[in-house]
């Protein structure tokens, strides 16, 4: 069952609105159960705790009712705990350099000079709905709140490449931010992509979330933005930018946020990876937003069924869904399209005959025919989560 | 009176809009310090003091109970992959506490 990472505050602050919608009326007593709190960070709205140092912080599922996420309400996932708290754009620097003509240090009047460009696109920690893995896995217990969707603003990274000039026989392109470890014994957290994917129109340096700068949590000033692929790549609070000429093979690209070398990234529950690649683009998912599971749904009037989908960067062809555990697959409405990376919203007019307990589902087919596993797929480190939700509501 | 309140309410105004502002040079938060307390046990306070020398000890809070292998396999992966200065026998102390408060009993 999803959504039962409510808490009591929270159930509290979203009471109104559900009643409104008169989807809802009692929540069973077990959604209470486990301990997730909710905690206000700089910058940031209520959001689940998850950790504080560093923080980690999630999104409320109830905020991906909108098409776009507010700055204050997109999750927050550091790796280390020496984060950047304070930022002097007078000093701050975004330096490029190795494998190229010359080394540069662009100041953010200089990012801003190039050619300003924006993209609405989901940011998906690799780890989200862990905590639906089965058997459990160690690491970010995430629900299915490590999302958002955002339109991203900034520069292309490849306008910024040239302006170093990147040399022939360039490999990756390694990115740093402005975090690091407390201890040197620690890896700092360094990601890279192949230097051909640097060049990619769409992957930009992002110093506007939703049309104002970004909270310090999500990586102000700017950060990488990497459309279709998980958020580890997205490195927050940039600094350095450098080019090299074999593969990069910093910690956090060798050894961790590795995925089974197969077409599903997955291997029996239980057993022990062998062959790995890096992570790279996210599969394709669908969410169930409302109802929320275990909810009561009153008889004798239509039901909205609503919720999100989306893809690693091919769009969204439909979303069927199912209100009898799976036997009977409808085509639903889409909202607006944002683009290939955004995600789009799924609306479905459910008319409901008999009272009793219902199972609804929904599956999302991707624009080259991707689309979602009926259960979890499986990997030890708990990435890329994508099943068909399953949503239990009991009709009364 | 109210020329007081004028004031107020306009470096209120001055300081919000400041503080809004993209453009801003110098942007700064301070972050909430949160206190977590693990069960008690032997070997908690080794727990408390070393984990927490690299992050919060919500990160041993949030697991779901593991069995005994698991948490000495995340405790070695700390120790030998992540770098955290933990001796031998303080690492034994930890895995004993983490499988009896946090374990499965397995």
């Amino acid at each position: 069952m999803i959504h039962t990472r409510f808490t009591r505050r929270d159930f509290l602050k979203t009471a109104g609105v559900m009643t409104a919608m008169a989807a809802a009326a009692n929540f069973p007593v077990s959604i209470f159960a486990d301990e997730k709190r909710l905690m206000k960070f700089p910058e940031k709205t209520d959001l689940i705790l998850l950790t504080s140092r560093p923080p980690q912080l999630e999104t409320p599922i109830h905020y991906f009712r909108e098409l776009i996420t507010p700055n204050e309400a997109v999750f927050v996932r550091w790796h280390l705990s020496n984060i950047p708290t304070s930022v002097d754009l007078r000093q701050w620097r975004l330096k490029v350099g190795g494998n190229t003509e010359k080394q540069v240090a662009l100041s953010m009047d200089d990012l801003k000079k190039l050619e300003k460009v924006s993209v609405t696109a989901v940011v998906q920690c690799a780890g989200n709905s862990r905590s639906f893995f089965d058997p459990r896995v160690p690491g970010g217990q995430w629900g299915n709140g490590a999302m958002g969707n955002v339109t991203w603003a900034g520069a292309r990274l490849k306008d910024v490449l040239a302006m170093a000039g990147v040399k022939a026989g360039s490999v990756d392109v390694s990115f740093k931010g402005l975090d690091g470890p407390l201890l040197p014994s620690v890896p700092d957290f360094v990601k890279s992509i192949h230097v051909d994917q640097a060049m990619d129109d769409d992957i930009i340096i992002a110093y506007e979330m939703n049309g104002t700068y970004l909270p310090m949590l999500n990586g102000f000033p700017a950060r990488l933005v990497v459309p279709g692929w998980y958020a580890t790549y997205w490195v927050k609070s940039l600094s350095d930018i450098t080019v090299i000429n074999k593969p990069f093979e910093g910690f956090w690209m060798k050894s961790a946020y590795r995925i089974p070398d197969n077409a599903c990234g997955c291997i029996p529950p239980g057993s022990a990876q062998k062959s790995t690649i890096p992570i790279n683009r996210m599969t394709t998912r669908s969410l169930i937003v409302d109802p929320a599971g275990g909810s009561e749904v009153a008889a004798g009037k239509p039901v909205g069924i609503t919720g999100i989908a989306f893809s690693g960067g091919y769009g969204v062809r439909d979303v069927l869904v199912s209100t009898d555990g799976g036997n009977v697959w409808e085509e639903s409405r889409l909202g607006p399209d944002k683009g290939r990376y955004s995600w789009r919203q799924f609306f479905f007019s459910w008319r409901p005959e008999k009272p009793g307990k219902y199972t609804l589902l929904s599956r999302v087919t991707d624009g080259i025919g991707g689309s979602q596993p009926l259960d979890s797929l499986w990997n030890p480190s708990g990435f890329m989560q994508n099943r068909i939700e399953k949503v239990e509501v009991t009709l009364k | 009176m109210k020329i007081y309140i004028a004031i107020i309410t306009a470096i209120a105004v001055a300081a919000g809009v400041a503080s809004a502002a993209v453009d801003e040079p110098q942007h700064s938060i301070t972050l909430p310090t949160v206190h977590i307390e693990l069960k008690a046990g032997p070997g908690k306070d080794k727990a408390e003091t070393l984990c927490a020398i690299c992050h919060s000890v919500d990160y041993i809070t949030m697991q779901p109970n593991f069995p005994r292998a698991v948490w000495t396999a995340e405790m070695n992966k700390k120790i030998k992959v992540m770098g955290a200065p933990i001796k031998e026998e303080d690492a034994k102390i930890i895995i004993d506490y983490l499988a009896t408060q946090y374990g499965t009993g397995k």
